[in-house]
């Protein structure tokens, strides 16, 4: 059956979206292959469908334990049973009866630490691993912004099943990313599937400002006379609800802030209404834009410098998705690059919390150093956020399986470890730094990173190439909103009694 | 005055310096201890339970200190504050102009009013969108539960799908016209349905020039009214009752007070459940006031004998106040346990 065929079977698809087609076709003429491909092309079908075609089990290792989730629920949503999430969401009585019948599933997702357990280890080698899966791969390489240290030690795993036939997915990768990806898990030879990152109808703009108040005069600016819908990035949860205070206050565009800050309820009913048009701008941080499908959005501006290069592209991808110009402007003023420094260094435990942690586990573990994850009150007394937690278990996590491995030893290890995670975060900011004082074109210089051919007359292409802002502003300005001083009655009866009467 | 102001005042005047600032605190981020609920049924603040979760020890120590300054209170011992004069005339003449709203009971509806709230506007978004048959949207509440009942709800309940909405329009409607005192504004503009998503909680106090605060009083006290009313008229709201039918009517007992309770009907005495449990006899002493307060007809006569009861009641009468040790110095014969069962009973001063 030709491939169309089988998606219209199994998904009841037509068509394949941007790239799926070229990595299920290089699966299935059995070459590994590394698959860049930007969020929201629907990762999952490219080892779903390979799964039906080929015997055997497809084994997907997954970094995320909500994501895993998601992909397991959307999976049996279309009907596919035979799926299973291997993590430690699943009670010891529900492990202990999946793992006895394990040879039932066709899809078994499993988050890196499983892989650990001799156990699961030992039932899945009865199976044959059809495909190997890692999403996320760029957790890989201690270069990329989500180094997961649980992952160092895939490419060992692969051999342990004997080399299976693998797909590594990720979003991004610049080039030492992937490098890094090939060489950590051991593949030979590995085929390359990738949509150019680069979005020729998004036009890249910086705007230097002399000061804080400067900039947000400009941001004010901006945001009145620009076309909407638009989104405003901010490393900073409560200036973003300062300036969306300021911006309704002024009577600037129908304008939220959305931030993890807030209840669930609200986030849904704020992503809701952009989605509808209610709102056309958002104050957002990071944590808006997953799962986000808004085609028309027209601009994205960012209001602090962004942590890195990867994620400043993964949210300006959000604009212009219906192909039409859009912008993506970023300001930056004096000294804006101390913040996203500092924010680096928040993330990483300090040295007093590291410290602090290993006498703990020196004076408290009577041996027993994998006590310290079921001590709730440890990440409290010692004053870590979650992240810096999260960062101290990965670590350890890894440092425990290590045979004749003594506190003091783990202790330097630690240090050690954290230092060069520093390090990075830092060379990414610096990295971004210099893009945004670069005197060349800016695209060129992010094809460059990500290793993909340079291209020419794009036109708006950047800043520097020359764009003209006035193509991007509104020009019915003169269309008031229309204030809606709409009675409770009529909106009860517009939503209950409406509908019917049509 | 803000809001969260007069709030505050409020509690500090019933309080009468005899409890801490941190009562307040409790009280309104809902906590369900003994001691909170204990004292929020004494000083007669039961309604406000549980009604401003999202208030922060900061922003209540912040609001003393500027009580204090505007020589509103004075200090009553450590973090206990009297309310002057000044104050009380201050906090009058706001409540005059923004009195509470008076069906709210945070202690009667707690358990279930963000229950009622997540099905019923989960209904109303699943109404509208099949009104205009439209199947795919996202739901608004992300509740599992949630999502199970109302499956469940309308497939057990012989609704016609299509009157659904003109049944649930009409029983809104009659609700709101018996009410007084209530802008049904602040609860439907929060409502979703099809293409019309709803407003968050900032965004209707903003679109209704209300404190956020205030408004967020008022959508409780909106909750509990409709709960209240529809419960007390079924047959009249066919539809709002059947949403709450299966929650049943809360039981403001604490899960190990319930226990207590089940003994006392066996018939133990507290020694006899402090063993049979192997909590201490002040536990089980807490237990027996806390029933005291919330169970109507609760009998306390085995625990203390009515002749003291009667002295009690007679001093806490005579001395107008709520506190223990200047009700102890005129009866020597009663311990505090007992003092404290007889103000829970009896509510303390009579009127
Ligand atoms: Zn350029």
């Amino acid at each position: 059956m030709k491939l169309e065929g089988i998606l219209k079977k199994y998904f009841g698809f037509q068509t394949f979206k941007t790239g799926q087609k070229e990595v299920i076709s290089s699966i299935l003429s059995g070459r590994h292959t590394l698959a860049i491909l930007p969020t929201g092309t629907g990762k999952s079908l490219c080892y779903q469908l390979p799964g039906y075609v080929l015997d055997g089990t497809v084994l997907i290792v997954s970094p995320l334990l909500s994501l895993m989730q998601d992909q397991v629920e959307q999976m049996m949503r279309m009907g596919e049973k035979r799926v299973i999430a291997l993590n430690s969401f699943l009670n010891p009585v529900a492990k202990r009866s999946v793992l006895q019948n394990i040879e039932r599933y066709k899809f078994i997702f499993i988050s890196p630490e499983m892989l650990n357990v001799p156990y699961v280890m030992n039932r899945l080698h009865e199976l044959s691993i059809s495909l190997f899966v890692v999403d996320e791969a760029h957790c890989i390489s201690q270069w990329g912004y989500d180094f997961r240290p649980d992952y160092l030690k895939l490419g060992e795993i692969r051999q342990q099943f004997g080399n299976p036939l693998t797909l590594a997915q990720t979003a991004t990768a610049s080039r030492k990313v992937r490098e890094d990806i090939t060489r950590f898990l051991h593949l030979k030879e590995v085929n390359k599937v990738e949509t150019s990152i680069d979005r020729p109808n998004i036009s890249l703009y910086i705007e230097k400002q002399m000061d804080y108040q400067t900039k947000q005069n400009r941001l004010f600016e901006l945001v009145f006379s620009l076309r909407k819908p638009g989104i405003i990035y901010f490393s900073s949860k409560k200036i973003a609800e300062e300036i969306a205070s300021q911006l309704r206050k002024r009577g600037i565009g129908k304008t939220m802030a959305y931030h993890a800050g807030l209840d669930q309820e609200q986030r849904v009913l704020i992503q809701q209404q952009f989605i509808h048009g209610q709102l056309d701008v958002i104050c957002a941080t990071s944590a808006f834009g997953m799962g986000i499908n808004k085609n028309n959005v027209r601009f994205i501006i960012h209001y602090h410098m962004p942590m890195q290069i990867e994620s400043y592209l993964q949210e300006i991808g959000r604009a212009g998705r219906d192909g039409l110009p859009s912008i993506a402007i970023l300001l930056y003023s004096e000294g804006d690059v101390e913040l996203p420094l500092q924010l680096a260094e928040g993330e990483m435990p300090s040295k007093e919390q590291v410290d602090w942690f290993f006498s703990w586990l020196k004076n408290n573990n009577h041996g027993k150093i994998e006590l310290f994850y079921s001590n709730n009150d440890l990440r409290t007394i010692g004053g870590f956020s979650e992240i810096q937690w999260r960062i101290i278990e990965d670590i350890m996590k890894t440092l425990i399986r290590i045979e004749n491995m003594d506190v003091e030893k783990m202790h330097d290890l630690v240090n050690e470890y954290i230092n060069k995670r520093l390090e990075v975060k830092r060379a990414n900011i610096f990295k971004m730094k210099k893009w945004i004082d670069l005197n060349g074109c800016r695209r060129d210089y992010i094809l460059d990173y990500f290793d993909e051919p340079i291209k020419r007359n794009i036109p708006a292409c950047c800043d520097v190439c020359g764009v003209d802002l006035n193509n991007y502003l509104a020009h019915d300005e003169s269309i008031q909103e229309r204030e809606t001083l709409e009675e409770w009655k009529d909106y009860l009866s517009k939503l209950l009694i409406s509908g019917l009467e049509v | 005055m803000p809001y969260i102001e007069i709030i505050i005042l409020y509690c500090l005047k019933q309080l009468n310096g005899e409890r801490t600032i941190y009562s307040i605190y409790h009280l309104l981020k809902g906590k369900k201890s003994s001691q909170t609920i204990q004292d929020a049924h004494l000083y007669k603040l039961t309604h406000f339970f549980r009604c401003f979760e999202s208030i922060s020890r900061e922003v209540l120590e912040t609001k003393i200190q500027k009580f204090l300054g505007n020589h509103w209170i004075v200090p009553n011992g450590d973090q206990q504050f009297l309310v002057t004069s000044v104050g009380e005339q201050v906090l009058t003449a706001s409540l005059e102009k923004q009195p509470f709203p008076k069906h709210l009971d945070g202690w009667k509806y707690h358990s279930e009013s963000l229950l009622f709230w997540e099905r019923f506007s989960l209904l109303v978004q699943v109404i509208s969108n099949f009104n205009f048959k439209e199947a795919h949207y996202i739901p608004i509440q992300k509740n599992k539960q949630v999502h199970r009942w109302l499956k469940l709800f309308l497939k057990e309940n012989s609704w016609q799908k299509n009157s659904l909405g003109k049944i649930l329009h009409s029983e809104l409607m009659d609700c709101f016209e018996s009410a007084q005192n209530i802008n049904p504004a602040v609860f439907i503009f929060r409502l979703t349905g099809y293409c019309q998503i709803g407003l968050t909680p900032l965004q209707v106090a903003e679109k209704l020039k209300i404190e956020t605060t205030k408004y967020y009083i008022e959508f409780q006290n909106i909750i509990h009214f409709l709960i209240q009313h529809v419960r007390a008229n079924p047959i009249q709201y066919k539809l709002l009752s059947s949403i709450i039918l299966d929650i049943k009517e809360s039981n403001p007992l604490t899960h190990s007070s319930k226990i207590t309770y089940e003994y006392v009907r066996k018939g133990l005495s507290i020694q006899e459940i402090a063993k049979t449990r192997g909590l201490k006899t002040s536990t089980i002493e807490d237990h027996i006031v806390e029933i005291a307060l919330n169970i109507d007809g609760f009998s306390i006569d085995s625990f203390i004998d009515k002749g003291i009861q009667k002295k009690i009641i007679a001093v806490a009468n005579r001395t107008e106040t709520k506190q223990l040790k200047l009700i102890k110095k005129h009866i020597d014969t009663a311990n505090y346990f007992e003092i404290r069962l007889v103000l829970a009973k009896f509510g303390g001063v009579k009127q």
